[in-house]
C-alpha cells in the first residue's frame, strides 16, 4: 500500500496504556443535560432494584451449599452413577446454575434500558 | 525435550504475533476500528483467556490432591465473581470511561491522592497474583525437564520481559480469545484421554478414595525444598545408589531425590493430613486443618466472589467493549465460558490423588496435572499429552502474566512516578525482574493460596470503592481513602501474619489466613461512616448518575456538546 504511513498495531490494552500518558488532561466537573439527568436517575433506581434479587440468590447459593454439606454429611455416601452426590453438587451443579443466573440478570438489566 | 516441544511453540507464536502477525492480516485502520467493535462473545473469550491463569490450569487440581475435594470451591468462587461483576460493576465501569481503578478514582472523586493510593493497591494485588504465576511456570518446567527450579523461573521471567519489550502485547483481542479456546482444548482433550486410558480400576478408586498410607509401587520423590517427614516405623529408602534406614523425624535436605520402596508406610508431613482420608473426601475446605470447615469455606468463597471485580487486568479488558451494554454482556458470557472450563479440574484432581499422591510429600502438587499422562502411558502418547498440558499451562501463565505486568507497569509509570522519569518500556523489565526474585523464594507457596490472597486484597479495597462509588452518591474522598487504606492494611497485615507463621488455632487461624469475612465489611463500614461525617461536593450526584446513563441517549460527542450549549 504505497502512500500509507506505517503505524504500530497493538492490542487495545497496550494502546490505551501508552496513550494514558497523553490523554490525562485536567479533570472537569461532570455535567448532564436535564433530560439525560432524569433518564440517568430513573435508570439508576431501576437497576438498583434489579440488583437485589440476583445478589441475594448468588450469596444464598454459594453460602447455602456449604451449609447443606455441613448439615447433611450423608450426601457423601449417597451415590449417583458411582460418584458421591456431594461431589457432583460441588463439581457440576454450580456452573449451570451460575450461567442461568447470569442470563436471567442480563435480560432484566437490558430490558430496563430498552426504549419503547 | 519437553521444553522444546511444548513451551517453545507457545512463546514463539506469542513473539511472532507480537512482531508481525497482526499487521500482515489487516490494514491498520480496519484493525483499529474493529478493535472497538469487538463482539461481546469474542471479548468474553478474551476475558476468560486472560483470567484462566496457572492457578486455574494447574493450581486447582493440585489443591484437590493436597487438601481434598473441597478445593473445588476455588473455581466456584472464580466464576461467581463474574455475577457480582455483571450486577454491580461491568456497565457503569465501562460508562465511566476509566481504564483502571486509579482512573476511576480520579474520574468519580477527582482526587490525585486517591489515584496514587489505588495504584499502590494495584502493586500489592499484582504482586500476589504474579508471583504464583512465575513460581508455577518454574515448577512445571523443572518437573518435566529435570532442571533446577530457578532455571524455570528465569526462563519464565525472560519470556515475559522480552515479549513486552518487543512491543508490548500487540496480540489483540482475538489472539487472547484464541488463547482461551487453545487452553480449553489443551485441558479437555487430555482429561478425556486420561479418563479413558486410566482403566476401570483407577476410575473406581478415584470415586472411592482410601487414605494414602502405603506406597503401592517403588515411588520416586524429588524434594526441591527441604521438608520434615515423620516416620511411624523404621523404613529403608534409597537415595541414589545409597540405601538408608530412617526412623522418627527426618529432615530431608533440599534437592534430594528419594525412592520409597513398594509396601513401605507413607511418612507423615508436619501439619498436613494425608490425601484420601475422611476429611479429604468432604466437599468443604478446611484451611490450615483448623477444624472449622464451614467457616473456612465461607471465608474463601466470599473473598473470591467479591475480589474478582477488583482485579486490575480484568477491568482493563472490559474497555474493549464498545459501550456499557456490551460490557455487561461480556461479563454474562464470561460466566458461561468459565463454567465449561471449570468442569474439568476436578477430573485431574481425583485422578491425581490416585496416581500421583506422593507429590504432596514434596509440596509439588501443583505439578499433578502435567505429571499424570506419564503415569498412564509411558510411550509416545504419554509424552505427547505431557507436552500438550505443559504448553497449555505455559499459555495460561503467559496470558495472565503479560496482562498483569502491563497493568502494574502502567500503575508505576503513570500513577506513581509520572513525568517521564520511568518509561513504560523499561518498567516491565524491572517489574519482571522483581517478580522473578520474589518467585525464587516462594516455591513452598501453592499457586491457589497466593492468588486467593490477591483476590482478598482486591475484595477489601477495590470492591467497596467501586460498589460505593457507583451506587452511592454521598461517597467522599476522605471516606474512600480511609476505607481503601483500612482494607489494604487489615487484609495485607493478616496475610503477612499467616505468611510468617504466627501460631494461631481454630477459627482465629481461619480469620487470619482468610481475612475477607471481616476485612471487607470493615472497609465498607469505614467508607460509609467517614463519608457521612463529611460533605460530598455539589457535583457528586451527577458524577454518579453519569455512570448509569446508557449511551444511546448521549449520542456522539458532538451531539453532547451541542446539547450542553443549547441547554445553557
Amino acid at each position: 500500500m504505497p502512500g500509507h504511513k506505517r503505524v504500530a498495531v497493538m492490542s487495545p490494552q497496550t494502546r490505551l496504556a501508552h496513550s494514558r500518558r497523553r490523554a490525562r488532561g485536567r479533570w472537569r466537573v461532570p455535567k448532564l443535560d436535564p433530560a439525560g439527568a432524569d433518564r440517568a436517575a430513573t435508570l439508576y433506581r431501576r437497576q438498583r432494584t434489579l440488583a437485589v434479587a440476583p445478589l441475594l440468590l448468588l450469596f444464598t447459593g454459594i453460602l447455602g451449599l456449604p451449609l447443606v454439606f455441613a448439615l447433611f454429611p450423608a450426601l457423601d455416601d449417597l451415590r449417583l452413577l458411582g460418584i458421591p452426590v456431594s461431589w457432583l453438587a460441588l463439581a457440576v451443579l454450580p456452573y449451570p446454575a451460575l450461567t442461568l443466573l447470569a442470563g436471567w440478570q442480563l435480560r432484566r438489566a437490558e430490558q430496563a434500558e430498552d426504549r419503547p | 525435550m519437553i521444553i522444546a516441544f511444548a513451551v517453545a511453540p507457545v512463546v514463539l507464536v506469542t513473539l511472532l504475533i507480537g512482531l508481525r502477525g497482526v499487521a500482515a492480516m489487516r490494514t491498520t485502520s480496519d484493525f483499529l476500528v474493529a478493535s472497538r467493535r469487538v463482539s461481546p462473545l469474542l471479548n468474553s473469550a478474551a476475558v476468560s483467556g486472560e483470567y484462566l491463569s496457572a492457578a486455574s490450569f494447574l493450581g486447582v487440581a493440585g489443591l484437590i490432591v493436597k487438601d481434598g475435594v473441597g478445593a473445588l470451591w476455588y473455581p466456584v468462587g472464580f466464576t461467581a465473581g463474574y455475577i457480582a461483576m455483571l450486577v454491580l460493576v461491568a456497565a457503569p465501569m465501562r460508562r465511566s470511561g476509566a481504564l483502571t481503578v486509579p482512573d476511576f478514582a480520579e474520574a468519580r472523586l477527582a482526587s490525585p491522592a486517591l489515584r496514587r493510593v489505588t495504584a499502590v493497591v494495584i502493586l500489592v494485588i499484582g504482586g500476589l497474583y504474579l508471583v504464583p504465576q512465575f513460581r508455577t511456570a518454574g515448577l512445571v518446567l523443572s518437573a518435566v525437564s529435570e532442571t533446577p527450579y530457578w532455571v524455570g523461573v528465569v526462563i519464565a521471567g525472560v519470556g515475559v520481559a522480552v515479549t513486552l519489550a518487543l512491543g508490548g502485547m500487540r496480540a489483540a483481542t482475538y489472539v487472547q480469545a484464541f488463547q482461551f479456546f487453545l487452553k480449553l482444548v489443551l485441558f479437555i482433550v487430555p482429561a478425556v484421554w486420561l479418563l479413558v486410558q486410566v482403566g476401570p480400576a483407577a476410575r473406581q478408586e478415584a470415586v472411592h478414595p482410601v487414605e494414602f498410607t502405603e506406597f503401592d509401587h517403588d515411588t520416586r520423590v524429588v524434594f526441591r525444598v527441604g521438608t520434615t517427614l515423620d516416620f511411624a516405623e523404621p523404613t529403608i529408602v534409597h537415595i541414589g545408589q545409597e540405601e538408608r534406614r530412617v526412623e522418627g523425624t527426618w529432615d530431608v535436605p533440599q534437592g534430594t531425590t528419594v525412592v520409597f520402596p513398594r509396601g513401605t508406610e507413607v511418612p507423615e508431613l508436619a501439619g498436613e493430613a494425608r490425601p484420601g482420608g475422611d476429611e479429604w473426601q468432604r466437599p468443604l475446605l478446611d484451611i490450615r486443618d483448623s477444624g472449622h470447615p464451614l467457616l473456612s469455606t465461607w471465608a474463601l468463597v466470599v473473598a473470591l466472589a467479591l475480589g474478582t471485580m477488583g482485579l486490575p487486568h480484568v477491568i482493563m479488558r472490559f474497555h474493549t467493549s464498545p459501550d456499557g451494554r456490551a460490557a455487561r454482556r461480556t461479563a454474562a458470557f464470561t460466566v458461561g465460558l468459565l463454567s465449561v472450563f471449570y468442569l474439568f479440574p476436578g477430573i485431574y484432581g481425583v485422578l491425581g490423588r490416585v496416581l500421583v499422591p506422593q507429590l504432596y510429600l514434596s509440596g509439588a502438587t501443583d505439578t499433578a496435572v502435567v505429571a499424570l499422562p506419564a503415569q498412564v502411558d509411558d510411550g509416545w502418547p504419554g509424552d505427547m499429552f505431557t507436552a500438550l498440558l505443559t504448553g497449555g499451562a505455559f499459555a495460561a501463565f503467559l496470558a495472565t502474566s503479560l496482562g498483569l505486568v502491563l497493568v502494574v507497569s502502567g500503575a508505576i509509570s503513570h500513577d506513581l512516578l509520572p513525568g517521564g522519569l520511568v518509561r513504560l518500556r523499561i518498567t516491565p523489565l524491572v517489574v519482571s525482574a522483581v517478580v522473578v526474585l520474589f518467585a525464587l523464594s516462594a516455591i513452598r507457596l501453592d499457586a491457589g493460596v497466593l492468588v486467593t490472597w490477591g483476590f482478598t486484597v482486591a475484595a477489601s479495597t477495590f470492591c467497596p470503592l467501586l460498589v460505593l462509588g457507583i451506587w452511592w452518591s454521598r461517597l467522599t474522598v476522605a471516606g474512600a481513602m480511609s476505607g481503601v487504606l483500612v482494607g489494604l492494611f487489615t487484609s495485607s497485615g493478616a496475610i503477612a501474619c499467616a505468611l510468617f507463621g504466627v501460631p494461631l488455632d481454630g477459627w482465629l487461624a481461619i480469620l487470619v489466613a482468610q481475612p475477607a469475612p471481616w476485612s471487607v465489611p470493615l472497609a465498607f463500614a469505614t467508607m460509609v461512616v467517614v463519608s457521612l461525617r463529611g460533605r460530598p461536593p455539589s457535583w457528586s450526584r451527577t458524577a454518579m448518575l453519569r455512570l448509569h446513563l446508557d449511551e444511546d441517549s448521549v449520542g456522539t460527542p458532538a451531539d453532547r456538546l451541542r446539547a450542553l450549549r443549547e441547554g445553557g
